[in-house]
């Protein structure tokens, strides 16, 4: 690894989805985009938006919030379409990912980076490589390549605890 | 004139062979007995034809070949080598190196004979 | 060095294929001069090649190959069975001397010594020397010139350099002329003028009439030495000697005045038109065919690096999408030159486009020698009689489609050799001919290339299918399957309703390898059977072209490009002709058509114009209307695949990148149209229910 890869792994893209942010390495992410014409696909899963055109190639395009488990993308002035570069199956593939925002580059140090939380998080921990924390947030620092890998909708955590924790949320409420 | 044929290989049955057979023919025939002693050969006078082998001590047949297409009085004179069929490699590189012909080992004398009225009028 | 040897390799395979399917075709018709030249020749190149490049047993081996044919070709022998089958054998032979690893295993020194053994006995059974060392070219004086004297047309330009090594080319042109009788022609309309001319090169080339009882190949010997360095072309001209011929002469006299080349095919012209005699003129017909398949011959082909290919489909590509916005732009620019301009590269680049794929694409008839070959052999081997028809050998397929098509094609005629055709006599008890066949059918059929291997034999037994099934577990007893469902049961792993395991073709375990190959080039294959009767694998496979000629439409604000291949008309159709229809039929010039509303079909709404486009597109053998909002026009569109993320989309093949930067999506209108069918069954039946 030379030294200019090793201060790579230490720079992080965050961009939000809804209200939350997350981050990405941005050895994964090879360009920024601003939103483009899509041409939607028909009969493909919910989460696979279209394709587009990338200078003369035809780039797939995720709608992230969909694979988050979070309603579709609404396209604002700030959306933007991140172009990832993805390890799947010893390929390497390039995939576009739908984002409400791109906030900033971070420059993490390993130290400043938390292991995922085991209980009480949304996701499931295999997608989530840590978590950092700037500006009084909490970012979840995303491992790109499992993400966009599977084709698994559910980033959610099972959704039984996730039921048991609802029901004992109401369950609270209605005490209340 | 009779004409002149120089050969050259270190082996001397070969070299008595070709002397003998060519000699018969009206050649003149001199004798080298590698790369480095047939060129005391190549001085001035007419030579109508090399023949050589490749596998030679000193110097060897491609050495032989690239230093006698260097040479002014001799850079167009006629070459063939002596090969054995399983030299192919061998064969490409003398050809490349500039030779004009070749002889395949073991010959009779009527193909020797032929080889040469191939190069030599 | 080893790239020399690879391209003998090259070579060599082609050859021995060359002489393969040369043989097969001697073994319908003995005595075809032709053919013997061509199975000689392939054996003379083989052998020279082999000394070559490093593969003396291959050399050594074609050598005695040679002699026999050389025998039979000076018709001192005949052809017998017994000698071709051995010379098939020799042929297998070669294949494997052509690996080195192989060829040097004792298994094969020993076949390698027992198949010369063979050989050399039919060879003393004539009583007719071999030669040994044939290594140099023999001069004429060593030949019994007892063979009559032809004449040949000899193209001899030397390189420019080729006085470095020692060559003097008016000796070569002595040589030729010491083989019988010869004029030649010098041409001199490459020397330069004196202050450009380099005294140490050669400008000069010669083109040579040699009338001589020797054969092409001591020809060629004379330029032994040379070939690398020169430009040297022998054309057959005739049977007689024609500088014995006064007109003829007279016509070289005419050739070296004008200091003009001697135009091959005018030159021929007047051959024929030289004697009006009539046994004459008889022979020159057959010379003729023999110059112009000499001729056939010459126009050879050159091999060229997958890579390149490859690279140069590309380019084509990229030139047909920046061309489609040159045209746009053009339009939009409105100047009637840029448009002119814009139209011939549309039109230049639609014919580089085609010569692009008709380099790529193969006809599959290379393919058929080996098959042919395994039905003889194997029907021979089980004592089966069978014919093995071959149909549409010139339907053209994707180079790397005809790779991957050649083991699955095998498997299933040799399961149609083992298990489909029986025995004579059985045959006969029922009434067949003794002979079975074997149909192999290629066809196009709208977007795809379908093959068919039908045979007249036993035909699959379903019941026994079904019993076979019922007892692995694989389906229950009380449900009925349709005869399509139960022949499709030979398709899963491990499913074999045969007793025995032959050699042959082994425990069955074909079908479902078949399948998943073919479906791994995105083809399909299916089985029809009538037990008795006979069974009959169609193989469906999509002509994978990267640039197809396509229909552009428009549903909603996408585009769509609809393979043109598979178009048959389009139609403009009222609204409400096409929604809350029965069965979802339209008529359409008095036809009744079915059709598929695109938007429903893609979960759009409805559409609210009043006027819609009905393409009607051919599937299978019937004809389905598409509905789509407009259609646009005609448009070469260059596919590029939409990935991993799309794997699992099968109606749409791929995208296309429009003039303006939009992308239009391919459609597959096999696959859709199944899809929906199948989708329309489910939703009838719940809806039924």
């Amino acid at each position: 690894m030379t030294k200019n890869e090793e201060n790579k792994i230490n720079s992080y893209l965050s961009f939000k989805l809804g209200e939350e942010t997350f981050a990405a390495n941005v050895g994964k992410v090879l360009n920024i985009l601003e939103m483009v014409k899509i041409t939607k696909v028909p009969k493909a899963p919910a989460y696979m938006k279209g394709v587009i055109n990338l200078r003369g190639t035809v780039l797939p395009l995720v709608d992230t919030r969909v694979k988050f488990g979070m309603s579709e993308t609404e396209y604002t002035a700030n959306t933007c379409i991140l172009v990832l570069d993805i390890d799947m199956d010893n390929d390497t593939v390039q995939v576009g990912a739908l984002v409400d925002s791109v906030q900033e580059v971070l420059e993490l140090n390993d130290k400043e980076i938390l292991p995922p939380p085991s209980i009480g998080s949304k996701y499931k921990s295999e997608f989530i490589e840590g978590m950092a924390r700037s500006n009084d947030q909490f970012i979840m620092i995303l491992n790109m390549d499992m993400i966009f890998s599977t084709d698994e909708l559910a980033m959610l955590r099972d959704t039984t605890s996730e039921q048991e924790e609802q029901l004992a949320e109401e369950s609270e409420e209605a005490e209340k | 004139m009779a004409k002149t044929i120089l050969i050259v290989d270190d082996s001397e049955s070969i070299r008595e062979v070709v002397s003998f057979t060519l000699e018969n023919e009206g050649y003149e025939v001199l004798p080298g007995i590698d790369g480095k002693d047939a060129l005391k050969y190549l001085d001035g006078r007419s030579i109508d034809l090399i023949i050589t082998d490749l596998h030679m001590p000193v110097m060897d047949g491609i050495g032989l070949i690239k230093e006698v297409r260097q040479m002014d009085n001799y850079q167009r004179i006629p070459i063939l080598f002596l090969t054995t069929e399983s030299q192919a490699a061998k064969k490409m590189e003398a050809k490349e190196a500039g030779a004009t012909g070749w002889i395949i080992k073991p010959f009779v004398p009527a193909k020797l004979i032929a080889a040469i009225n191939k190069v030599v009028r | 060095m080893e790239n020399f040897k690879a391209k003998f390799v090259e070579e060599a395979t082609e050859h021995i294929n060359d002489l393969e399917s040369a043989l097969l075709l001697l073994e319908k018709n003995s005595t075809d001069k032709a053919l013997i030249e061509r199975v000689f020749r392939a054996m003379h190149s083989l052998k020279g090649g082999g000394a070559m490049f490093g593969f003396e047993k291959i050399s050594e081996f074609t050598h005695h190959l040679e002699t026999v044919y050389d025998l039979v070709r000076n018709e001192e022998m005949e052809i017998s069975e017994n000698m071709l089958n051995l010379t098939l054998a020799a042929v297998d032979h070669l294949k494997l001397l052509l690996n080195e690893d192989i060829s040097e295993s004792e298994e094969t020194e020993q076949q390698h010594y027992k198949l010369i053994e063979d050989i050399t006995k039919l060879i003393s059974e004539k009583e007719s020397k071999s030669d040994n060392n044939e290594n140099l070219p023999e001069s004429a004086i060593e030949k019994t010139g007892n063979q009559p004297i032809k004449t040949y047309f000899i193209h001899f330009e030397p390189s420019e350099e080729i006085f470095n090594n020692g060559t003097n080319p008016l000796y070569l042109l002595d040589e030729l002329n010491s083989l019988g009788e010869s004029v030649a022609i010098p041409h001199l309309n490459k020397i330069p003028e004196l202050n450009k001319l380099n005294p140490q090169k050669c400008y000069t080339y010669w083109e040579v009439f040699l009338a001589t009882s020797e054969d092409i190949n001591t020809i060629t010997d004379v330029f032994i030495f040379v070939e690398e360095e020169c430009t040297l072309e022998i054309q057959h001209l005739s049977d007689h000697n024609l500088l014995k011929n006064d007109a003829f002469v007279a016509k070289t006299r005419e050739i070296r005045k004008s200091g003009k080349d001697i135009g091959i095919t005018e030159l021929q012209n007047f051959i024929k038109t030289i004697s009006t005699n009539t046994r004459q003129l008889q022979k020159k017909q057959t010379n003729s065919k023999t110059t112009s398949k000499a001729k056939e011959n010459a126009i050879s082909s050159i091999r060229v690096s997958s890579d390149k290919l490859d690279h140069l489909m590309n380019l084509v590509s990229e030139l047909v999408t920046t061309q489609a916005r040159l045209s746009l732009f053009a339009e939009e620019e409105g100047n009637p030159e840029l448009v002119m301009i814009a139209e011939n590269v549309q039109k230049l680049s639609r014919q580089l486009r085609d010569n692009a794929f008709s380099i790529v694409l193969i006809p599959i008839e290379n393919m058929l020698t080996r098959f042919q070959r395994l039905v003889r052999d194997l029907s021979s081997e089980l004592k089966k009689e069978v014919t093995f028809i071959t149909e549409g050998a010139e339907t053209e397929l994707d180079k790397t489609i005809i790779e991957n098509l050649a083991d699955p094609l095998m498997h299933i005629l040799r399961n149609s050799l083992d298990h489909g055709i029986e025995k004579a006599s059985e045959r006969e008890k029922h009434g067949k001919p003794r002979q079975g066949k074997i149909v192999l059918k290629a066809f196009y059929s709208g977007a795809s290339v379908h093959i068919k291997i039908s045979d007249d034999g036993a035909g699959i037994d379903t019941d026994r299918l079904r019993e076979k099934a019922i007892h692995k577990g694989l389906i229950s007893a009380d449900i009925q399957l349709s005869k399509k469902e139960l022949l499709d049961l030979i398709f899963i792993p491990g499913f074999s309703t045969t007793e025995k395991i032959t050699d042959v073709s082994g425990r069955g375990v074909g079908m479902d390898v078949v399948r998943r190959k073919i479906s791994d080039i995105r083809g399909e294959v299916e089985v029809d059977s009538t037990i008795g009767a006979g069974t009959t694998i169609t193989i469906k496979l999509p002509l994978t072209l990267s640039i197809i000629d396509g229909l552009l439409v428009r549903i909603t604000d996408t585009h769509y490009v609809i393979p043109l291949s598979a178009v048959d008309k389009i139609f403009a159709v009222e609204h409400n002709k096409l929604v809350n229809t029965f069965n979802n039929l339209v008529i359409l010039e008095e036809e009744q058509v079915p059709f598929y509303y695109l938007r429903e079909e893609f979960g759009l709404p409805e559409n609210t114009a009043e006027t819609e486009q009905v393409v009607v597109v051919r599937y299978e053998e019937k004809r389905i209307g598409l509905t789509v909002d407009e259609v646009v026009g005609e448009y070469q569109a260059v596919l590029k695949p939409l990935g991993k993320y799309y794997k699992e989309q099968e109606i749409i093949s791929g995208a296309t990148i429009l003039g303006d930067g939009t992308i239009a999506l391919v459609l597959d209108t096999n696959k859709a149209i199944k899809q929906f069918s199948k989708q329309n069954i489910i939703t009838e039946e719940i809806t039924n229910d």
